[in-house]
């Protein structure tokens, strides 16, 4: 059975909401108070501090004590609740309108004041509520009723903006990648000091059509072409990645930390395979999918980068790998976190 | 202990001994020894919180959401960043959060003359933000009512459940008289709002009905809502009628005068009655009706091109001569010979 339990935190006897059919911000609704339910916070501790736009009405159906602020200060409302109450946990729901463009200069100082509040950007790309104008974040070219031949400038960079001094924690998700979502949205509210959730969001009425997609669900599939997942701990997110990047204040050098890998296993003890083995191996048909690296072959089946439709997409199952982690994004540790299973010939 | 203390100092400590306990603030003449006073308390009382926000918009909003968040929260600025504070201005009034804003006045407009003073920010007290509202606003004339007058704006907030403005002048702020202030006896009322957290509420900006639902296109819960805003503050402004009239005798003309230039024209006394709004607004239109009865000629003398001389001619529903100090010129014979050409023209 489906655990509806969320709906706690929801301020249900206002529905229907004021959002239209497809639009992404039910789901930043939804997933935020299923996390903030699993993790056991409520109206007792916690305090949703919204802006203006369609997704500055989230505070207003969240069955918290709630702060709607004029246009763009949602960040500075935060702050100063957060600082007079620092017993209260205060999360702030809101828009890349209201937050970069008008909210824009209070992002770059309450970030950097790294108040320990956690942020949800619905990040559509688009003023809806006012129509469909070009926002902070509509991409180049992108047509919209202000930008008739196509948006002249770049979009701002949230990442680069909010990564750029530790400690900081800015986390990129779709409301597609639903189980990436949930994590991101756990990992920001844990985070102690200022968190930033980019959440890439749609907005079929007032941007979609325009730009060609006949239902919100083509927009999740464009969503999920432009987008891919990468694992572990990152300092900065390419612009097609989603993740978490994130620095703490003591940053431990990369060095130190391979001297604490796990103890070695012997190697004797295990199954050996030979390469035309592993190939056997390739995630197919419900085949697990077993890669090797540097002598040893290990179950990379339970990563989520290769559920669903994503198993499909694993080029790397089956195959030795010593060499090619050098091309990599990412270090040889990620890999020393699954299971071997045996070791190569 | 009597010692000599700036205005901007007796404006500081009178929000200490109402219990404020947030303050934030963006560094602007004549109020930035505000600001540096709270970061230096804020060092050495923990309960104390403070902020130097990246702008007066910032400063306003965190000044307003602190005082939800439950605390006694005040900021204090000049005209160029009261303008930018106005959107939190009209904001406090929806949302209901008890607060005070200085304001000490300079000349405008913009960046204007920084930093001689004026008093050409009456209009923004009550017409900067969108829509209607209705402010409260006291202006003091002396170091030690800086001092009474920011205890009475803290309690006039907690009742009135809005943002009150504490006016002052940059000559006010930044000049030294000596007073005792631990002598002064006030108290500051309790907190009257619940603070944020353990509730279901929602403190919105937007039009809304008694429980916060958001409600955009019901014109009957919009004016029951205004109506119920409107009486509230006006009773709450009834409770603080205050003001200072001194009678001449022989005189038949009255001066109208507050702040620094009520402090200028009191030695004009032995010559003109002299009435002093306290009070600025909501203008105190009955006392003004009643103490001009019996007066030939209404002359204001203030700071600014006539924003009160049209408020008080509104109120005793006759001409009132208007001696405008532009500039920071507050000259006494410059103002003398000002009255007696406004007389002889009359």
């Amino acid at each position: 059975m489906i655990d509806r339990s969320y709906k706690e935190l929801l301020k249900v006897r206002r529905f229907p909401h004021t959002w239209c059919p497809g639009c992404g911000i039910g789901a930043v609704l939804k997933n935020v108070a299923m996390v903030l339910k699993e993790e056991g916070w409520n109206y007792q501790d916690t305090v949703a501090v919204s802006g203006i736009g369609c997704s500055g009405r989230m505070g207003g159906y969240m069955n918290l004590d709630a702060v709607h602020t004029p246009h763009g200060r949602a960040l500075t409302a935060a702050e100063a609740i957060k600082t007079v109450r620092p017993d209260l946990n205060v999360i702030v729901l809101s828009g890349d309108g209201d937050l970069a463009s008008i909210g824009g200069n209070h992002l770059l100082h309450t970030s950097r004041r790294n108040p320990d509040i956690t942020v949800f950007c619905n990040d559509n790309e688009i003023y809806g509520l006012t129509g469909g104008q070009a926002g902070p974040t509509t991409p180049k070219g992108t047509k919209t009723i202000t930008s008739p031949r196509g948006e002249p400038y770049s979009p701002l960079r949230l990442d680069r903006i909010l990564t750029q001094q530790a400690p900081y924690f800015y986390a990129r998700t779709t409301v597609y990648h639903l189980n990436h979502f949930r994590t991101c949205i756990r990992e920001a509210l844990h985070w102690k000091g200022f968190s930033f959730v980019d959440i890439i969001s749609d907005c079929i009425e007032l941007n979609g059509r325009r730009l060609g997609f006949k239902t919100a669900y083509q927009m999740f599939k464009w969503f999920d072409e432009r987008f891919h997942i990468v694992e572990g701990v990152r300092d900065h997110l390419a612009e097609d990645e989603l993740g978490i990047a994130r620095v703490e204040v003591e940053e431990v050098p990369k060095a130190l930390e391979r001297v604490e890998a796990k103890p070695e296993i012997p190697v004797e003890g295990l199954r050996p395979f030979t390469l035309k083995e592993l190939e056997h191996f390739d995630g197919a048909e419900g085949r697990p999918i077993y890669v090797g690296y540097k002598g040893k072959v290990y179950d990379l089946s339970s990563s989520p980068l290769f559920q669903g439709e994503k198993r499909m997409r694993c080029h790397i199952a089956g195959r030795d790998l010593t060499k090619d982690i050098n091309i990599a994004p990412h270090g040889e540790d990620l890999i020393f976190n699954f299971p071997v299973v045996g070791r190569m010939e | 202990m009597r010692r000599l203390i700036s205005g901007n100092e007796a404006i500081f400590q009178g929000a200490i001994k109402a219990g404020a306990t947030y303050f934030a603030g963006y560094p602007i003449s004549p109020t930035s020894e505000i600001l540096q006073q709270a970061a230096a308390y804020a060092e050495e009382e923990p309960n104390f919180r403070f902020l130097q926000a990246e702008d007066e918009i910032a400063a306003a909003i965190a000044t307003i959401s602190a005082s939800l968040a439950g605390a006694k929260a005040f900021t204090a600025t000049s005209g160029p960043g009261f303008t930018l504070m106005q959107e939190a201005l009209g904001w406090g009034h929806v949302v209901e959060a008890p607060c005070v804003f200085v304001n000490s006045m300079r000349v405008g407009p913009s960046t204007g003359m920084p930093t001689q003073p004026a008093q050409s920010d009456l209009l923004q007290i009550k017409g900067g933000s969108a829509g209607d509202y209705y402010p409260i606003a006291f202006y003091p004339n002396s170091v030690e009512e800086s001092f009474r007058l920011t205890v009475t704006a803290f309690d006039a907030a907690e009742e009135s459940l809005s943002p009150i403005i504490l006016l002052s002048d940059a000559f006010l702020s930044h000049f030294y008289e000596i007073a005792d202030l631990e002598a002064i006896e006030v108290e500051g009322v309790p907190r009257s709002k619940e603070p944020l957290g353990r509730g279901q509420r929602l403190f919105t900006g937007t039009a809304h009905d008694k429980l916060g639902n958001v409600k955009t296109n019901d014109p009957v819960i919009y004016r029951e809502w205004l109506t119920e805003l409107k009486d509230r503050h006006l009773r709450v402004a009834e409770n603080y009628p205050l003001f200072e009239y001194l009678p001449c005798r022989n005189s038949s003309v009255l001066l109208i005068a507050f702040g620094i230039t009520s402090r200028i024209i009191s030695s004009l006394r032995e010559q003109f009655s002299i009435f002093r709004p306290i009070r600025i607004y909501p203008i105190l239109e009955k006392e003004l009706k009643e103490v001009s009865q019996s007066y030939q000629h209404i002359i204001v003398v203030e700071g600014s091109d006539g924003q009160y001389a049209s408020w008080a001619e509104w109120a005793v529903s006759r001409k009132v001569l208007r001696v405008p100090c532009l500039g920071g010129g507050f000259k006494l014979q410059w103002i003398r010979s000002q009255i007696e050409e406004r007389l002889k023209g009359a």
